[in-house]
């Protein structure tokens, strides 16, 4: 078994010495796509920003690949659109890390850019300011500067957040196209599992409220006692198509399905 | 003799101060880039106030200790001290707790109430003041525009050579963090210039100017749609010909010099604002 991209061990992770997840035992291999899902404020980005190494543990232990390449997309609300950026000034600083202080970005650097703009299939874009891009688009340019530091560990933050429902979708089968196409491991927030179940391979369920962390493979993992531990209430899942389907029980009784 | 004349032949008079204000309007405008897209406005206010605070203790440590004649440099030296380090505490300590918008208020209504209360205790130096804190900008000591040019040029090799880190930590500092960027040092050397520049210019400016010049040359720049690049040279273009035209026009007109630039500097954000309520 080749060694992991990044592992906690038995890690304490929180704030100030107030820990909001213990015992977490996690681990990122290449090629790996795990989904992290819990509810909103329930320490999912706190659990990634721990396994990234940009918020020091409170207890266990932290193991990454040196060097490890990262492309990290944040959720988009928190990026402000009234920089007066282009898409393509805003991927080029994905190289910004790479390139260390007093370094310019070279033609090297600049095919990087157009090679990621390119597989996301924005490149277009390039000259287009970013704050005048729809929702869809300005997250392809971040999932493309992501890109740009040609990463190892792929990190997205809630990336479908606030998309109707065509946009999910075709944000999703990006991410399944990319990660489909060669070692790259992706790690996906979410707070909706019907949104990542269907092309995650491996889950995690957060939630410091009830100081809940489990993680295993899919199957395992949508199993309706595990997702009963996770929504506090019953839970069945089914398949229709090859999808995945959760839903609640209210006395056994199923959603009637959309025709 | 016509006053065109006059004011040429004045030259000895307002060549300094008229270096200063340009060199000022320079600094300031493109600093004001990031205040303003930062959302950090407030931040110059406070930053501003400090540096008048640290201006007044140093002048009444002098009237205590009964020393006769102007120690510029120290006074300087003081409310420099008082600036960067409230530049550092508001622009780079990014605080979890406390609403920014609250610890920035609560300094400025402090630094505020302190200057107004060191004040009524001067003395000597009571009327000196009103002039460095509202500004004159008519008599520029010739060192005061050195040490503005002085800090102009390190921020200027400091945004030159740091601008992708600059640029990058202050657009999206949660992701620069996940990439193991050290977030704070980047965000305190950009204020640790925009500590520098504030009470430099303010003795030459005044507050009130250089509130301003942290605030519109960067507003009309970025409302008139320049690109992020453009919008320093644009800006410190505006600060030049609003702190240089307000100087020169207010010698003309007996208007006083600061609210004049001011005045200027806001005029300068009207075409790109009118644009953007029709669009």
């Amino acid at each position: 078994m080749s060694e992991p991209l990044v592992a906690l061990e038995d890690a304490a992770i929180g704030y100030a010495g107030a820990a909001l997840l213990t015992g977490v035992r996690l681990s990122v291999g290449e090629g790996d796509f795990l989904a992290i899902v819990g509810p909103n404020g329930g320490g999912k980005t706190t659990l990634v920003r721990a396994a990234l190494g940009a918020l020091p543990l409170l207890a266990g232990r932290r193991r990454a690949r040196r060097p490890l390449r990262i492309g990290y997309v944040p959720q988009r609300e928190h990026v402000d659109t009234i920089w007066p950026f282009r898409a393509g000034e805003v991927v080029r600083m994905g190289r910004v890390p790479l390139l260390g202080p007093l370094r310019r970005p070279g033609p090297a650097d600049d095919e990087a850019v157009r090679r990621a703009m390119a597989r996301v299939r924005i490149e277009p874009l390039f000259d287009h300011p970013y704050g005048e891009l729809s929702g869809g688009q300005r997250q392809r340019t971040l999932i493309a500067r992501a890109l740009a530091a040609e990463p190892e560990l792929l990190v997205l933050d809630e990336p479908t957040n606030g998309m109707d429902p065509a946009a999910e979708l075709a944000t999703m089968d990006l991410l399944r196209e990319l990660h489909a196409a060669g070692d790259l491991a992706v790690v996906m927030v979410s707070h909706r599992l019907e949104n990542v179940a269907n092309y995650a391979r491996t889950l995690a369920f957060v939630d410091r409220a009830q100081r809940l962390f489990r993680v295993g493979p899919l199957d395992e993992m949508l199993q309706p006692e595990a997702l009963s531990a996770l929504y506090g209430r019953a839970v069945a899942v089914d398949q229709h198509q090859g999808r995945w389907l959760v839903y609640p029980t209210d006395a056994g009784r199923r959603p009637e399905a959309a025709p | 003799m016509n006053a065109l004349q006059e004011f040429l032949e004045a030259r000895e008079i307002w060549d300094v101060p008229l270096a200063a204000s340009a060199l000022s309007g320079a600094l300031l405008g493109a600093l004001g880039v990031y205040v303003v897209l930062r959302r950090t406005v407030f931040v110059s206010a406070a930053l501003t106030q400090l540096s008048t605070l640290g201006l007044v203790l140093a002048l009444l440590l002098e009237e205590q200790l009964h020393v006769e004649t102007e120690h510029a440099a120290e006074q300087l030296a003081v409310a420099m001290i008082f600036s960067v380090a409230g530049a550092l505490l508001l622009g780079a300590v990014r605080a979890r707790r406390v609403p920014a918008e609250a610890a920035v208020g609560g300094v400025w209504v402090a630094a505020s109430a302190l200057v107004v209360i060191g004040a009524s205790r001067l003395v000597h130096a009571a009327h000196d003041l009103g002039g460095m804190v509202f500004g004159n900008a008519v008599a520029v000591p010739p060192l005061e525009l050195v040490v503005i040019g002085a800090v102009a040029l390190v921020s200027l090799v400091v945004h030159v050579l740091f601008a992708k880190e600059l640029s990058f930590v202050s657009f999206d500092p949660e992701t620069a963090r996940a990439l193991g960027m050290n977030v704070p040092l980047w965000d305190g050397l950009l204020f640790l210039t925009i500590g520098l520049a504030i009470p430099a210019t303010a003795r030459a400016l005044g507050a009130l100017p250089v509130f301003a010049f942290l605030t519109l040359p960067a507003a009309a720049a970025l409302l008139g749609r320049a690109r992020f690049r453009a919008a320093f040279v644009v800006a410190a273009v505006i600060g030049v010909v609003a702190a240089g035209g307000g100087y020169v026009l207010s010698w003309f007109s007996g208007l006083p010099t600061g609210a004049t630039m001011v005045v200027l500097a806001g005029i300068a954000v009207l075409p790109g604002a009118l644009a953007r309520s029709r669009a």
